[in-house]
């Protein structure tokens, strides 16, 4: 199993500050966490998560040029959602959890009253 | 010793290369690969003083060849050496010491002049200078030598500050001064 | 919640409740990443000191005991930790001549100009000139203090807060403290290079 080495040039490699990884809301340390998890587990290999991390960010970059039309904002650059896209993507894949599963729990969270803090 | 190593205040450099690579710590995984394994084997295999001196013996091609260059080929040395008596006994090196410190906060000193062959921590720069106690360490296993297979020798360590005149003439800043962590045998006690 | 945040608290609770990946597992990852590594922990000691002038003292009277405090320890390249205070007329920066000796604990390992030849080479010997080449202007009536890392002590600098930063959290401030700052080669406040 190859061990995760994280990017730290180019499109997949994550926003950093002072050399350190930023974080810009709880869900995202837990899905870099998730994902570097399930690598050492040996559940999924980094290089197929890095693969599809580069495909989702260059499927963005495609569909948002870097100067946008006049007068249109340009697209909100979200790293952290394309890696939990990539990830979502590479575990329904590996059947390690359907999709419908996946679906199925974000509605009931949805539904939780107002207040949950987790 | 004297080496590529010791290079506090050796003309003919150019600026400090800032961004990119040089703001990182690893640029290959090969180096990270370095650094575990150098920590693993300086668990075992011999004490910081004694890797630092592997270092300072390489040949100089090697030591410019880059950092993490010199760290692998200084544990090869260590290994290929594989000698007992630089193994590392303990995690830490501070040590109680009976013998009381021979200086004070404030005392005016003067470091050894002349150079030694094997490790030391006097850098070339500060060698024969007048400086002041400006702080007492406490006392620590001394790196000349321990990194010889010679023993802890536990010795006082101080903070001595010097001004950048006394140590590089006339045309040094008026303003700056600099500071080393200076162990006890290094010095001697001037007057006023 | 964010459907980022659903997505991902769903996704985590699946997998663990399959026994895939255990919790403790991906909280150890988070905060190796997160929190042992890297000059965040030393900017968290010189945020408190900002905030706190008892806190302040005792850094200075004692660094390793004070880091230690915040949970910064380790017996490599921080058994002893000094800091040492910039303040209007005093200016520090950190250099080890001989090696490349770096307070680990509070830092992190060095950055590759840490150890290049011509930083440990020239800071000693013109320090005013290398600062302005890096990008910090210093009066000409500042002292610079050098501290040559030659044995086990280890340095942290103490930058100066910067001005109009009173109403800032501690954690705020700390966001403004960098590496750099830390060594002494720039200002807290300005962007990391």
């Amino acid at each position: 199993m190859s061990q995760p080495t994280l990017d730290t040039e180019g499109h997949a490699a994550p926003p950093r500050r002072n050399g350190e990884i930023v974080f810009e809301a709880p869900w995202q340390s837990r899905a870099f966490g998730l994902t570097m998890s399930l690598c050492e587990a040996g559940a999924i290999a980094w290089s197929d998560f890095r693969a599809r991390l580069i495909d989702e960010i260059g499927r963005f970059d495609a569909a948002n040029p870097v100067l946008p039309e006049a007068g249109a904002e340009p697209a909100p650059y979200a790293y952290w959602d394309h890696w939990l896209a990539a990830l979502e993507g590479l575990i329904t894949e590996r059947g390690l959890c359907s999709a419908e599963d996946l679906a199925g729990r974000v509605g009931a969270y949805a539904e939780r009253p107002h207040g949950h803090d987790h | 010793m004297d080496g590529t190593h010791d290079l506090g205040g050796k003309p003919g450099f150019g600026p400090v290369v800032r961004g990119g690579d040089a703001e990182r710590t690893f640029v290959a995984d090969w180096q990270r690969r370095v650094f575990g394994l150098v920590g693993l084997g300086l668990s075992t295999l011999a004490n910081t003083d004694a890797f630092r001196h592997a270092i300072e013996r390489l040949p100089a091609e090697t030591y410019r060849a880059g950092y993490w260059t010199r760290w692998l080929a200084a544990l090869q040395l260590l290994v290929d050496e594989d000698d007992a008596s630089v193994r590392r006994t303990a995690s830490t090196a501070r040590r109680d010491l009976d013998r009381r410190p021979r200086f004070a906060v404030g005392n005016a000193v003067r470091t050894q002049a002349d150079g030694v062959p094997g490790h030391t921590r006097l850098p070339g720069y500060a060698r024969g200078r007048r400086g002041q106690i400006v702080r007492h360490q406490g006392a620590w296993v001394f790196p000349d030598t321990n990194a010889h297979g010679d023993g802890e020798q536990p010795q006082h360590l101080y903070t001595v500050a010097f001004s950048a005149r006394e140590l590089f003439g006339e045309d040094a800043d008026a303003h700056a001064r600099v500071s080393l962590d200076l162990f006890e045998p290094y010095l001697s006690k001037e007057d006023g | 919640m964010s459907d980022a945040a659903l997505r991902a608290e769903a996704l985590e609770a699946l997998l663990t409740e399959r026994g895939i990946v255990t919790r403790e597992a991906i909280d150890a990852v988070v905060s190796h990443y997160e929190q042992d590594v890297g000059p965040m922990n030393g900017a968290r000691v010189v945020a408190r000191a900002w905030c706190d002038a008892d806190y302040r003292a005792r850094l200075l009277a004692d660094g390793t005991a004070a880091i230690a405090e915040l949970g910064f320890t380790g017996p490599t390249e921080g058994e002893c930790i000094v800091v040492v205070p910039n303040g209007p007329r005093v200016h520090n920066v950190v250099v080890c001549t001989l090696c490349s000796c770096y307070p680990w604990p509070v830092l992190g390992l060095p950055p590759a100009w840490y150890k290049s030849p011509e930083y440990r080479a020239r800071v000693v010997r013109e320090p005013r000139d290398v600062l302005a080449e890096m990008g910090l202007e210093l009066d000409p009536n500042v002292e610079i203090r050098v501290w040559d890392s030659s044995a086990e002590v280890r340095y942290l600098v103490l930058p100066e807060r910067p001005p109009g930063t009173e109403a800032l959290s501690e954690d705020d401030l700390a966001a403004l403290v960098s590496r750099d700052a830390m060594i002494g080669v720039a200002r807290a406040g300005e962007p990391a290079s």
